[in-house]
């Protein structure tokens, strides 16, 4: 029952933007609906969790632990982004960046994004699942190119070709997939659950052809290296509260499509070829990530190049295959997602005041944002993987399980590109926050629902080490109850 | 007979690589969609499937009719000039796709289909991917990437039909629905990029780097 609660809110919500004309009403409407998803998701991964697997309409939506667990992702981030552009819209609407009636197109796109992105995980035929995965595209291409000018043009355009020319490759795999099952099996079907339930039959051959398509496919709308060029584009161009959906899930439906494939073809052709595949494309990520933080010059794109590299770690992570590195990557994609949804927010709002993306000219900004300062600082530390935030835990259990693992190499190079991230972070975001104030600038208000949305979202990033205490379950538990092998 | 109809799609993606005009190009898409609606109703009369002759009928209207003329009135409406911008002539681009194609037969051998019709089908349609992929990277203007993911998304129709006989029906429509709505939008941002940049070069995009 939850789930047509998830995915009929945002249609309505949709609806309801174009007709609403007062923009308060509204904005205060859809925080409500999403909290009323995020309420309707915790629950529905709760009974996934008791009760198994849910299916509805006839096998049409389908849901085991791993979607219910990818959905509560994408309503944790939808709902801090629904808080977070109540003051965000308001503020470019008083400073004359967007009309009334754009703002309502706004809303509108958003919830349509965000219902696109609950079906992904939520049907069991893959078929649907790629119209889903290109339909986030096409939608959000309009909310990349919102301000029109050359630049968010420019990144619209290549956005929409690169993804879409990279999901096409994808949908080859999709039905190299279902000609496999359908010879072993003898019937046709595209559904996860029937094509992972036959999967041990299938010619292994035909599986690895099919799965570089998907890997290639999916592997672009999932920013892995070296088809990440259009996402420091397109996350950079975005409006700040799209960024942050843009960075924070949708990059990880595309793997959630990539693991459903995984978990077929790790049956069907052993989980050697799998491995070796995703460890590549995941330090590829982490090492090309590492030289572009470096010398980056633009706030936004810092962080597009530093989402990079987290998918890269979460490959890493299902590379290495362990119950530890399974359940460490599952986490990281939670952590990540709360973590850099507050990293966006808080460039959004420091672009909005400064006008300007290039962090030479930022200074200061914890003089005229307090509480936006001291956010992104603990977030910054949270992002490199500080001890007392989730993302250490996280990333601590996978570079364990590669060392116990035996991949010294791997677990060196993981540790070198972290520490390098750490560095250059501190560096940028130190002299960004503490440096001297420029001339002109004062402390301005910061609005309540954005302080809002950052508290939020600083829950998650700061609970996962405390909550491993109260689970009595240990991390094999989690990884099985995700992944059922 | 079928085995003419695949002839003619492989000639009408030649055609659309050797072509230097923009409306030289969108009529090639054309021929190309009318061998792949005909091939579909062939196999509708073979089977008896209803569903065959819905899909049929779906290609017709959609990318017969509809694509190509939606095609041209973008092309009329931001009235630049009709050349395509070629970054490989067209006599290297026939050679190179001629290549791809031989890299399509191998491919569809090492997937296990060597003598039949399926084999000839099979090959026809990785070489249209490929054809397509390629148009995209080595066309200038922003329209002609648009019509090369259509020609892939041909390329993809005919290979889902012939290697497992089709996808379930509900499928084929969704996947048919996002062309379209793919093709309005991308519609959409070549006027809009026309009207930023007062131009559709591709290869001018070059603002954002690093």
């Amino acid at each position: 029952m939850g789930i047509v609660v998830i995915l009929g809110i945002p249609v309505a919500l949709a609806a309801a933007a174009l007709l609403i004309k007062r923009q308060r009403v509204f904005g205060m409407l859809n925080c409500a609906g999403y909290l009323a998803v995020l309420c309707a998701s915790i629950l529905l991964l709760r009974q996934t969790v008791l009760s198994g697997n849910v299916a509805l309409l006839g096998n049409f939506i389908y849901l085991d632990v791993l979607s219910a667990f990818f959905i509560l992702v994408i309503s944790v981030v939808a709902f801090s982004v629904a808080l977070y552009s109540v003051g965000y819209i308001r503020h470019d609407i008083a400073e004359g960046k967007l009309s009334e009636s754009k703002a309502r197109v706004y809303y509108a796109l958003f919830n349509l994004f965000c219902c696109s992105m609950f079906v992904v995980p939520a049907v069991n035929n893959l078929g649907i699942l790629w119209v889903a995965i290109e339909m986030t595209t096409l939608v959000s291409a309009f909310l990349v190119g919102f301000y029109n000018s050359k630049e968010s043009v420019e990144a619209a355009w290549k956005y929409i070709i690169i993804c879409s020319v990279g999901i096409i490759f994808a949908l080859l795999g999709t039905i190299l997939f279902a000609y496999a099952f359908s010879l072993s099996a003898g019937v046709k079907s595209l559904n996860w659950s029937a094509i992972t339930a036959g999967a041990a039959r299938m010619d292994a051959t035909i599986l690895k052809v099919a799965f570089i398509f998907v890997l290639v496919g999916y592997g672009t709308k999932a920013g892995l290296a070296p088809m990440h060029t259009w996402l420091p584009d397109a996350h950079s161009q975005a409006i700040a509260p799209i960024s942050a959906l843009l960075s924070g899930v949708l990059l990880k439906t595309a793997i959630y499509a990539i693991l459903r494939f995984g978990m077929i073809l790790i049956k069907g052709a052993g989980f050697a070829y799998f491995s070796h595949l995703m460890l590549l494309l995941g330090v590829l990520s982490l090492a090309i990530s590492c030289g572009f933080v470096l010398v980056q010059k633009d706030l936004k794109r810092l962080l597009a190049y530093s989402s990079i590299e987290h998918v890269g770690i979460i490959a890493i992570g299902f590379g290495v295959g362990s119950p530890l590195a399974i359940a460490g990557a599952a986490l990281h994609i939670l952590n990540h997602a709360a973590v850099k949804s507050m990293m966006f927010f808080g460039a959004g709002s420091i672009v909005s005041v400064y006008k300007r993306h290039s962090m030479n000219t930022i200074r200061g900004v914890i003089s005229v944002l307090p509480f936006t300062g001291i956010m992104v600082l603990l977030g910054c530390f949270a992002l490199t993987g500080f001890p007392p935030f989730s993302l250490f835990v996280s990333e601590i259990m996978i570079i364990i399980a590669a060392f116990t693992s035996g991949s010294y190499l791997l677990a060196g190079a993981l540790l070198a590109g972290l520490s390098i991230i750490f560095g250059a972070f501190i560096f940028h975001f130190g002299k960004m926050l503490f440096g001297n104030l420029p001339k002109g600038m004062a402390r301005r208000a910061e609005p309540l629902s954005a302080k809002i949305a950052f508290l939020f979202l600083f829950v998650p990033v700061c609970a996962l080490g405390p909550v491993m205490f109260f689970i009595k379950k240990d991390v094999v538990w989690i990884a099985r109850m995700l992944f059922q092998h | 007979m079928r085995e003419l109809i695949l002839f003619g799609i492989i000639a009408a993606t030649y055609l659309m690589v050797i072509a230097k005009r923009v409306p030289a190009l969108i009529r090639s898409f054309r021929y190309q969609s009318f061998f792949l609606f005909l091939i579909t109703l062939a196999a509708a009369i073979e089977e008896g499937h209803a569903d065959l002759y819905w899909v049929a009928l779906l290609i017709l209207i959609l990318k017969v009719l509809f694509v190509p003329y939606a095609m041209y009135r973008i092309a009329r409406r931001i009235n630049v000039d009709e050349n395509l911008g070629l970054l490989v002539n067209s006599q290297l681009s026939l050679l190179i796709a001629l290549a791809l194609t031989y890299c399509s037969r191998i491919f569809s051998r090492t997937l296990g289909f060597h003598q039949d019709f399926r084999a000839v089908a099979i090959t026809v349609a990785f070489a249209v991917v490929f054809i397509g992929a390629f148009l995209m990277v080595s066309r200038m203007k922003a329209f002609t990437q648009v019509t090369g993911l259509l020609v892939m998304e041909n390329g993809i129709f005919l290979f889902g039909s012939f290697l497992s006989g089709g996808m379930p029906f509900l499928v084929e429509i969704a996947i048919s629905l996002d062309v379209l709505i793919s093709v309005i939008i991308m519609g959409l941002f070549v006027y809009r990029i026309n009207k930023v940049f007062t131009h559709i070069d591709v290869n001018k995009l070059s603002r954002l780097r690093g």
